[in-house]
């Protein structure tokens, strides 16, 4: 409620120093009036905005309740909405109401898919390793169902007599008979029939049900079975019925799932398989299961992976500087000259610069990707010439780049621009009036007070193109390929487009838990190159206290 | 166990937020094995951005009877026949439109989490994926089989089970302008020889325009059947045999260096993407143009007829054929219904023309076929679709793409001799196969 009239430092200061410094100010508040109509209309803001959160804790709850989510998870929601509230209503722990909400989004936002994705590069998941146990389990029993080889095919209707269902089936010579479970076919001329305009609706005392009571024992419907001669009679679907074998069953007190009909016996395997017991035969789908140090270990020594790995990563690093640096000096560039007061119309060429940035990438990329087409791009056409600007390794490298700097200096211009006109104009007549020519005042003054400030969006930039998958994916696809790879990779691959075909584009299908794992050492590698840059940033910054 | 799935469909996203990079474009979404979608989705669907940046959240099942996902030149078709089949059964059924490139990659994530569909449409292609993962359910066709396309129930079956109602089949044959070239020609080498005449005079740009940048292993295999070549052996029963893998094997080899003669001699481009031949093509600038189907739209500016691509040196062509269906999730929560929809509903004619009305694919019901085969093109596409095989949906195929993709590409860059770039491509698929 006092979020209005008193900036957050001072607050948090005397929360901090007294705990109801704050109120007590606010007591002794030089226009007691207005803060009462200030805080009135802060405390329904407050009340509205409590609500919303509740109602959305509420429904968030029913919701889990309903899918039957883990009990972790409705007592998380449960706490932070109990929380909130506790935190939001109560006159007291006022820094924890500025703390509160980032924490939320950091948590949400950064912890969960940093914890998530490091939990699944611990787990086999992966195609065919998706599933749980209990639903692997249900799936290899509902796959062993097979229709049998020449059975008999029935027109079906579903017939009850309060709780007992019944079908009345129809063969394919259009003979009727009812079936019951547990009784079998019966032909329709030995029973009591009711026939209304030449419609069954009664048999035995079973009535026909209508579809709408027949959806509502589903359940049921499913589950039945007829037994007669060769076997089981069940439907297949509302209508039709016809005989079905299931040969797999679990038996949960062994763990073992038993094939009935060759007498396979398969134990469930530490890698989320079941496995015959002579190890010759896998049954498929598998379940998710922890799997340790095992993706780590395989990004190092198996050979599909490292086989192009250095190259990749070379070019990585080199594509990421590149790119950071020539986005930088263009966008400086041009930020200095259009910075300069004797340029006319400087407005329409600041607009015009930010329009790549402003275009979405995955339209713009593949309009370069067609202006650079070798025979039939507006490029060579417009030259005269014809540079295989994608098909050459060399040539293709520098278009990706090429394309990058175009997408990239915007920013680069805007943050320089910033921080351009943050430097005082004092420092620079001190500078004339010393008799700096323009060079010198760019390398000694310029320079150092705008690399302070955009230092941290350099090593940001650099993290960026690090994983820069858009530009790559969609300009080049990484290729030109390489000659005589181990696996697919090609001369514009950086790491995160290469792991995309490692992990998603080859195999048995797709590998999440290979990527995650690259992710991560990803990560590393980039959170490597950040603390030395800020440590190598770190004396620029002196220079400014 | 929903909370950990719900984010599994965020994960690719999550690894690149992780390393401070823009999630824009979910990796998991591309096409990885649905070559022909990857070029006529992207038509249909200008906006793919923001189709990516939703990939991040779940679609949830809506709160229905009988949900259906299909892509959004099914959808209008679909739902009358939903309103129908709901009334009838005194349920209701809702159709979901996703596109058409994501409804896998989200059953897959939504099934498992009991916030799938019951029904997808998809392509045959996905079956190994989803089988593997199990989460798709059997499709008892035994009622229906005798009126479907054999092909088309063939490219549904999977390890001996039927897993699919086809409703449409698509595959490559040769556009060929009928103003430029009046008559079919009758071998390879005579549409050669036109083609290269045409280009001489000048009459035309390109006189046979191919999809080859990015270089098309799918559009590219009738050249490789001609001669014999193939990318797995089938079993007796046409079980796709992973370690049975042709592509270098001797007629695939040969295949090959029947591409870089084509590259060197000029009578293909190594530059036209697929939406380049769309243009020359229907600009009357290429004779003649092979592709799918689904470019018929596109391709109206000419008159045109659509005919088998002739033999080539005696061996006849046989293209990849792709089979589109209905599929059943293994976690459906009514699959007496969904069966009761696709075998009742779905396999009849009248829903089987809608769909090839909307669509543009030849039907995958015989009678419905028939009734559409008056029409030349489509005549032409079947024709050609007879020869076919359909293409591998054993997950295997998924390493084949890349590899492939990049042989043709050194080949057509000159970069390496034709018969070293396939065994090169060959060996790469083997490891990452292993």
């Amino acid at each position: 409620m006092s979020t209005t009239t008193s900036p957050p430092d001072t607050e948090l200061h005397g929360s901090a120093s007294g705990g109801t410094g704050v109120d007590a100010r606010l007591r002794t508040g030089e226009h007691p009036l207005s803060r009462v109509a200030d805080s009135l209309s802060g405390l329904l803001v407050k009340l509205v905005l409590v609500a919303a959160f509740n109602a959305l804790g509420i429904f968030m709850l029913v919701r889990m309740a309903s899918l039957d989510a883990p009990w972790y998870g409705l007592v998380m929601t449960l706490v932070t909405t109990i929380a909130l509230n506790v935190i939001y209503l109560g006159k007291r722990n006022l820094p924890l109401k500025y703390l509160i909400p980032g924490t939320l989004f950091l948590l949400v936002f950064q912890a969960w898919p940093f914890v998530y994705t490091f939990f699944i590069a611990f787990t086999n998941y992966s195609t065919g390793q998706i599933l749980t146990q209990d639903q692997a389990i249900e799936r290899i029993e509902q796959l062993s169902v097979t229709t049998l080889p020449d059975a008999p095919r029935f027109d079906a209707v579903p017939f009850a007599d309060g709780d007992d269902l019944a079908l009345l089936l129809s063969d394919q010579q259009g003979q009727e008979f009812l079936g019951v479970p547990d009784d079998g076919l019966v032909p329709l001329q030995e029973l009591e029939v009711v026939r209304d305009a030449d419609q069954v609706v009664e048999v035995e005392g079973y009535e026909r049900l209508s579809l709408g009571a027949a959806q509502d024992r589903i359940d049921e419907l499913t589950e039945m079975r007829v037994p007669i001669e060769a076997g089981e009679v069940q439907l297949v679907s509302l209508t039709t019925a016809t005989l079905r074998e299931q040969t797999r069953f679990y038996d949960p007190e062994t763990d073992r799932l038993i094939d009935e009909a060759t007498g396979t016996t398969y134990v469930a395997s530490e890698r989320g398989r079941f496995v015959s017991e002579d190890g010759t035969e896998t049954l498929t789908p598998g379940w998710r299961v922890v799997v340790g140090w095992e993706n780590f270990a395989e990004v190092f020594t198996n050979e599909a992976i490292r086989g192009p790995f250095g190259r990749v990563l070379v070019w990585t690093y080199a594509f990421a500087f590149l790119s950071t640096f020539l986005t930088f000096a263009v966008g400086l560039g041009i930020a200095i000259t259009l910075n300069d007061a004797r340029v006319k119309g400087r407005k329409f060429y600041r607009l015009a610069m930010i329009i790549p940035y402003a275009l979405p990438t995955f339209m713009t990329a593949l309009i370069w990707r067609g202006m650079m087409n070798r025979s039939f791009g507006v490029l060579n056409d417009m030259l005269g010439v014809a540079v295989p600007w994608l098909n050459d390794p060399n040539w293709a490298r520098f278009s990706v780049v090429l394309v990058n700097l175009w997408f990239g200096f915007p920013y680069m211009f805007l943050i320089c621009t910033a921080a351009l006109q943050s430097i005082p104009d004092d420092v620079y007549e001190a500078a004339s009036i010393d008799g700096a020519g323009g060079w010198q005042r760019f390398h000694g003054i310029t320079l150092p007070l705008l690399l302070i400030a955009t230092a941290p969006v350099l090593v940001a930039t650099f993290a960026f193109n690090f994983n820069n998958f858009n530009v790559v994916y969609l300009l080049t696809g990484g290729n030109p390929p390489i000659v005589g790879a181990a696996t697919p990779a090609g001369h514009t691959d950086i790491l995160i487009s290469y792991t995309y075909r490692i992990a998603f584009e080859s195999g048995g299908g797709q590998n999440f838990g290979l990527g995650a794992t690259v992710a991560i050492l990803t990560f590393v590698l980039v959170a490597v190159m950040a603390v030395l840059s800020f440590r190598w940033i770190r004396p620029l910054e002196e220079i400014n206290e | 166990m929903r909370t950990w799935r719900s984010w599994l469909a965020v994960l690719p996203a999550a690894a690149l937020v992780l390393t401070a990079c823009d999630p824009g474009d979910d990796p998991a979404e591309e096409p990885v094995t649905e070559e022909p979608d990857l070029d006529e989705e992207a038509e249909e669907e200008p906006d793919d951005a923001e189709v990516d940046e939703e990939a991040a959240d779940d679609v949830v099942r809506a709160d229905a009877d009988l949900v259906i996902w299909a892509d959004d030149l099914r959808t209008p078709v679909l739902e009358p026949f939903g309103d129908e089949f709901g009334d009838q059964n005194e349920v209701n059924v809702t159709v979901q439109e996703v596109p058409f490139d994501d409804i896998r990659d989200r059953l897959i994530t939504a099934g498992p989490a009991g916030e799938g569909p019951d029904i997808i449409i998809g392509a045959h292609d996905w079956l190994g994926e989803l089988v593997a993962n199990g989460v798709i359910a059997t499709v008892d066709l035994a009622g229906v089989e005798g009126e479907l396309e054999d092909i088309a129930v063939e490219a549904f079956t999977f390890e001996g089970q039927t897993y699919g109602l086809p409703y449409a089949t698509e595959n490559v044959a040769l556009y060929r302008n009928t103003d430029l070239v009046p008559e079919v020609p009758g071998s390879w080498d005579e549409l050669e020889e036109t083609a290269t005449a045409l280009q001489d005079d000048d009459e035309v740009q390109q006189g046979l325009v191919w999809p080859t940048e990015p270089a098309d292993p799918y559009h590219n295999y009738p050249v490789v059947t001609a001669y014999g070549g193939y990318v797995f052996g089938q079993t007796d029963d046409g079980t796709y045999d992973p370690s049975d893998l042709g592509i270098d094997s001797d007629g695939a080899i040969e295949a090959a260096q029947k591409f870089d003669e084509l590259i060197t001699t000029g009578v293909l481009s190594p530059d036209i993407s697929y939406d380049l031949m769309v243009d020359l093509f229907s600009g009357g600038d290429a004779a003649f143009a092979v592709t799918g189907p689904w470019a018929l739209g596109d391709m109206e500016g000419v008159p045109f007829e659509v005919t088998p691509i002739p033999d080539i040196e005696g061996g006849t062509p046989e293209p990849f054929v792709g089979v589109q269906g209905f599929m059943i999730s293994a976690f459906a929560e009514n699959e007496l219904l969904a069966q009761t929809f696709l075998t009742d509903f779905m396999a009849t004619e009248e829903a089987q023309i809608e769909l090839f009305e909307a669509g543009t694919r030849p039907p995958a019901l015989t009678a419905a076929l028939e009734q559409v085969a008056d029409d030349p093109n489509f005549e032409g596409f079947a024709e050609a679709a007879a020869d076919g095989v359909p293409m591998p949906a054993i997950p295997e195929m998924a390493s084949v793409w890349d590899a492939w993709t990049n042989a043709y590409e050194l080949i057509y860059e000159g970069a390496q001799e034709p018969e070293e770039a396939f065994s090169d491509a060959a060996d790469q698929i083997r490891t990452l196969i292993d």
